[in-house]
C-alpha cells in the first residue's frame, strides 16, 4: 500500500502550459455573465420576469464587445500570438471574428428581448442559452487546434438546440429545435470522425503540427488523411448550411422564434465558417488541391440553389433561410479562393451579413404571430401605408442582402467575388454574379408586397384567406392544424389587420437593433474604408 | 498475443456506419438519437486505438471531451424530446411534418 | 491474470446463483396451468396489444440531473489519480468547475426540479386533448392500425 502511495506523490512532474486568462477573456466574461445571471434568477426568483435580466445580459455582451475591441488593439501594435499550449491563437482573424460575434450577441439579445416580451416564457434561458453559444462561438473563432474547434462548436450548437425549440407551446418550434438537434449531432458526429482520422494520419490535433507535419513528411496513410478531410468538410458544411448539407436550414428557421433565428443565421454562420477558413486553409494548405474542387462545387451548388429555392417560398422566415444559404455560398467563395485576400473577404461578409440579418429578422419579430410563428410576406402587404419608416428600414436592409450600392453589401459581394477572380475560377464568379442577379428578384419581391396597396376585397374576406394561409403553413393537415387552434383565433389573422396593429408595438429594443444595424450597413457602406481596412488586416496566422 | 489496430479501427468503421445508416433509415427519433451516439461512441474507439498505435496520451484524453459533450447532448436531446411527444402517442419521426416546402 | 481472479470467481458467483433461482423455483413451485390463470388479467376484456407504458416526465428529469454529476465525476477521478502533481494549480481550477456545476444544481432546485409532491401547474395551462366518449371509443376500436 505504501508503495502505491509513494508511486503516486513521486509521479512524473506534470508540466503546466502556461495559461493566458486574457486570451480567452471573452469566452470567460460570457460563461461567467451566464452563470451569474442565472444564480441570480434562482435566489431572486422575482427577478425572472423583469427587464432587469435582459439588462444584465446586454452588458455582459456589452464587456465581452469592449474586451475583444482590446484585444483588437493589442493585435494591432502587438500582432498574433498563441496561446495555452497553441490551443488558442490569436491573430487578426481570430479577433475579427470574436468582434462580430459578440456585437451578433448585443444586438441579438435586444431582439431577444422584444421578442421575451411579447411571449413571457423563459427570459432567464433565452439569455444564459445565448451567452453560452456566442461563448462557444468565439472559442471557435479562436481554436488553434481541431478538439477545441469541436468544444466551441458544440457549446455553440447545443445551446441553438435548446434556442431553436423555445417556443415551446408552438409545435413548429418542437420540431424545428429536434430537426436541428438529430441533423446537428449527426454533422457534429461526422465532423468528430473527421478529427480522429485526420489525427490518425498526422499524430496529432494541433492545427499548426498539422500543418507542418504535412509539410515535412509525406504522408504514408493518404486515403485516411483524405477521408478525415472530406468528413471535417461535411461535418462543417451541415454548420453553415451548404448545399447539399442544407436540409435542415428552411425548417429551423421557419419554427424556431424570429429572434433566434437572426441570431441563428449571423453566429452559427460565422463560426462554422471561422472553423472551415481556418482547418482548410491553415491545416490543409498542402492539399489544395484536393480540397478546393470540393469546395468549389459546394459553393457553386449553394449559390444556385440557395438563391432559386428562395423564389419560390410564401413565408418570409424560410424565404430568409433560403437566402441565407445564398449567402454561406457566397462566403465559400472566399474559402474556395483560398488567398489571404478571400479569407478577408469572407469575414467582411460575415460582419456585413451579420448586422443586416439581425436587423431584418428583428423587423420580422414584429409581424410573428405568437401561437404559430409563421409569418407569410402577405402580412407585410402594405406597410409602406401603415408604418413608413418600418417599411423603409426593411427594404433598406433586404436590399443591402441583395448587393445594392451605398451598403456594405454591395461591397462584400464585390470582395469575395473579386478573390475568386484574382484566383481563376472565373466560372464560379459568374455564377456567382447570375445567383446574385436571381437573389435581387426575390429580395424586391418582399419591398414590391410592402410599398403595394391592400386590395379592398381582400380586408373583407379576410378570415377565409386565412384559414388556407393556415392550413397550408401546417403543411395541410387539418388534424394537426385545427387541434390547439381553436377557430376564433383565425379571425385576429387578417394580414391588414395584424399589420396595423401591430405596427403600433414595437418595442423600444428592436427599434434600437433596427438603428443600428441600418447605421451600420449604410454607414460603413457609404464610409467603407475603417471595416475594409480591418478586414485586410484580420488574416491567419499560419 | 494482442489483436492488431487495424482490426479496432475497421471495427470503429463499421460501427460509424451503421450509425449512420441508422440516422438515415430509422423512423423513431429515440432510435434516431441513439444512432447518433453510436456513431460518437464509434468515434471513441478511434480515437482509443490511435492513441494506442502512435503511443500519444492526447488521444485517449480526448475521449474524455467527447463522453461529456455526448453527455450534454444527451440531456438536451431528450430534453427536447420530451418536451414534443409529451402531447402525442408515439415518437415517430415522419409524424413531424409541419415544416416543409 | 491474478488480479483479475476476484472478479472472475464474483462472475461466476453471480451467474450461478441466478441460474440456481431460476432451477430451483423451476423444480420446487407446483405447477397446476388453467387457461383463465394464464390469461393476462383475470378480468375485463383481453388485451390485443401490450399497453403503452406511460411514467412522468420527472423520471427524466432526474435522470438528467444525474448526468450533470455523473459528467462531474468523469473529470473528478482523473483529477484526483494526479492530485499531489496538480498541487494547488489543479485543486483551484477543479473547485472552479466544481462551482459551475453546483450552479446548475441551484438552478434546477430553485425551478423546482426536485419537488416531488402533487403536481403544481404554473402560467399558462397546456392545451389538453379533450377526451370524450368519440374519442375513447374510436381509440379502442382503431388499437390495431394505430399500433
Amino acid at each position: 500500500m505504501n508503495s502505491i502511495l509513494g508511486l503516486i506523490s513521486t509521479g512524473p512532474k506534470i508540466v503546466f502550459p502556461s495559461i493566458s486568462y486574457k486570451a480567452i477573456g471573452p469566452e470567460i466574461i460570457l460563461i461567467v455573465g451566464a452563470l451569474v445571471i442565472m444564480l441570480i434568477s434562482s435566489l431572486a426568483p422575482s427577478l425572472k420576469r423583469t427587464k432587469a435580466i435582459g439588462a444584465m445580459a446586454f452588458a455582459v455582451t456589452a464587456i465581452a464587445l469592449i474586451d475583444s475591441i482590446v484585444l483588437w488593439s493589442n493585435f494591432v501594435s502587438h500582432g498574433a500570438s498563441r496561446a495555452i499550449a497553441s490551443s488558442i491563437v490569436l491573430d487578426g482573424f481570430a479577433i475579427f471574428l470574436m468582434i462580430t460575434i459578440s456585437s451578433a450577441a448585443l444586438l441579438s439579445v435586444l431582439a431577444g428581448e422584444a421578442y421575451l416580451s411579447r411571449s413571457r416564457i423563459g427570459r432567464v434561458e433565452y439569455h444564459c442559452l445565448l451567452l453560452l453559444s456566442s461563448a462557444g462561438a468565439i472559442l471557435l473563432a479562436s481554436a488553434g487546434d481541431l478538439i477545441v474547434v469541436f468544444l466551441g462548436l458544440e457549446i455553440l450548437s447545443i445551446a441553438l438546440y435548446v434556442m431553436a425549440a423555445f417556443e415551446k407551446r408552438n409545435q413548429l418550434s418542437g420540431e424545428a429545435g429536434l430537426k436541428y438537434f438529430i441533423l446537428g449531432g449527426f454533422s457534429s458526429a461526422i465532423f468528430l470522425y473527421g478529427i480522429a482520422l485526420t489525427y490518425g494520419a498526422t499524430g496529432t490535433t494541433n492545427i499548426q503540427k498539422i500543418a507542418s507535419f504535412l509539410a515535412t513528411n509525406t504522408v504514408t496513410s493518404n486515403g485516411v488523411l483524405l477521408a478525415g478531410i472530406a468528413l471535417l468538410i461535411v461535418g462543417l458544411g451541415f454548420k453553415v448550411a451548404a448545399v447539399p448539407f442544407h436540409l435542415w436550414t428552411p425548417d429551423v428557421y421557419q419554427g424556431a422564434p424570429a429572434a433566434a433565428s437572426g441570431y441563428m443565421a449571423a453566429v452559427a454562420k460565422a463560426a462554422g465558417f471561422a472553423g472551415l477558413l481556418r482547418i482548410l486553409i491553415t491545416a490543409f494548405p498542402t492539399q489544395r488541391l484536393d480540397w478546393q474542387p470540393i469546395i468549389w462545387g459546394l459553393a457553386a451548388l449553394t449559390l444556385v440553389v440557395g438563391a432559386i429555392l428562395a423564389i419560390v417560398q410564401s413565408d418570409i422566415k424560410r424565404m430568409l433561410a433560403y437566402s441565407s444559404i445564398n449567402h454561406a455560398g457566397f462566403v465559400l467563395l472566399g474559402v474556395a479562393a483560398g488567398t489571404a485576400g478571400g479569407v478577408s473577404g469572407s469575414l467582411y461578409y460575415l460582419i456585413a451579413y451579420t448586422f443586416m440579418v439581425i436587423g431584418t429578422f428583428a423587423i420580422v419579430n414584429v409581424f410573428e404571430d405568437s401561437d404559430t410563428g409563421v409569418v407569410p410576406i402577405e402580412r407585410l402587404r402594405g406597410l409602406a401605408r401603415t408604418n413608413p419608416a418600418l417599411a423603409l428600414f426593411m427594404a433598406v436592409l433586404l436590399v443591402a442582402q441583395a448587393g445594392a450600392p451605398l451598403t456594405t453589401g454591395l461591397l462584400a459581394k464585390f470582395s469575395v467575388i473579386a478573390a475568386t477572380v484574382k484566383a481563376h475560377s472565373y466560372i464560379l464568379a459568374v455564377i456567382a454574379m447570375l445567383s446574385a442577379v436571381i437573389a435581387t428578384f426575390f429580395y424586391l419581391r418582399v419591398v414590391a408586397v410592402m410599398y403595394s396597396k391592400v386590395p379592398q376585397d381582400k380586408v373583407s374576406e379576410s378570415p377565409i384567406d386565412d384559414e388556407e394561409v393556415l392550413v397550408f403553413a401546417s403543411g395541410g393537415d387539418g388534424d394537426l392544424g385545427s387541434f390547439d387552434r381553436p377557430e376564433g383565433d383565425l379571425a385576429v389573422l387578417a394580414p391588414a389587420k395584424v399589420a396595423v396593429a401591430r405596427s403600433l408595438r414595437i418595442s423600444t429594443e428592436a427599434k434600437i437593433v433596427v438603428g443600428i444595424s441600418i447605421l451600420f450597413t449604410v454607414g460603413f457602406g457609404i464610409f467603407p474604408n475603417p471595416l475594409v481596412h480591418m478586414a485586410d488586416l484580420a488574416k491567419l496566422l499560419f | 498475443m494482442s489483436i492488431p489496430g487495424s482490426w479496432f479501427l475497421t471495427l470503429a468503421a463499421v460501427l460509424f456506419s451503421v450509425g449512420v445508416v441508422g440516422v438515415l433509415v430509422r423512423r423513431n427519433v429515440i432510435v434516431m438519437f441513439m444512432c447518433v451516439e453510436m456513431m460518437l461512441n464509434a468515434v471513441n474507439l478511434t480515437f482509443v486505438t490511435f492513441a494506442r498505435m502512435l503511443g500519444d496520451i492526447g488521444g485517449q484524453v480526448l475521449v474524455f471531451f467527447v463522453l461529456v459533450v455526448a453527455a450534454a447532448e444527451v440531456v438536451v436531446g431528450l430534453g427536447i424530446i420530451v418536451s414534443i411527444f409529451r402531447r402525442r402517442v408515439g415518437a415517430t419521426a415522419d409524424d413531424l411534418h409541419l415544416l416543409r416546402g | 491474470m491474478a488480479p483479475y481472479l476476484p472478479i472472475v470467481i464474483m462472475l461466476g458467483l453471480g451467474m450461478l446463483f441466478a441460474a440456481g433461482s431460476f432451477i430451483g423455483s423451476g423444480l420446487l413451485a407446483p405447477k397446476k396451468p388453467t387457461n383463465a390463470k394464464s390469461a393476462p388479467y383475470e378480468c375485463g376484456i383481453v388485451p390485443q396489444r401490450e399497453p403503452v407504458a406511460r411514467f412522468p416526465v420527472r423520471f427524466y428529469l432526474i435522470a438528467m440531473i444525474f448526468i450533470i454529476f455523473d459528467i462531474e465525476i468523469i473529470f473528478l477521478y482523473p483529477f484526483a489519480v494526479v492530485f499531489h502533481q496538480l498541487g494547488s494549480f489543479g485543486l483551484s481550477e477543479m473547485v472552479v468547475f466544481a462551482v459551475v456545476v453546483f450552479v446548475s444544481f441551484v438552478y434546477l432546485i430553485s425551478n423546482g426540479a426536485l419537488d416531488w409532491g402533487p403536481v403544481k401547474r404554473y402560467g399558462i395551462q397546456e392545451p389538453y386533448p379533450q377526451r370524450t366518449t368519440t374519442s375513447t371509443i374510436r381509440r379502442v376500436a382503431s388499437g390495431e392500425e394505430a399500433a
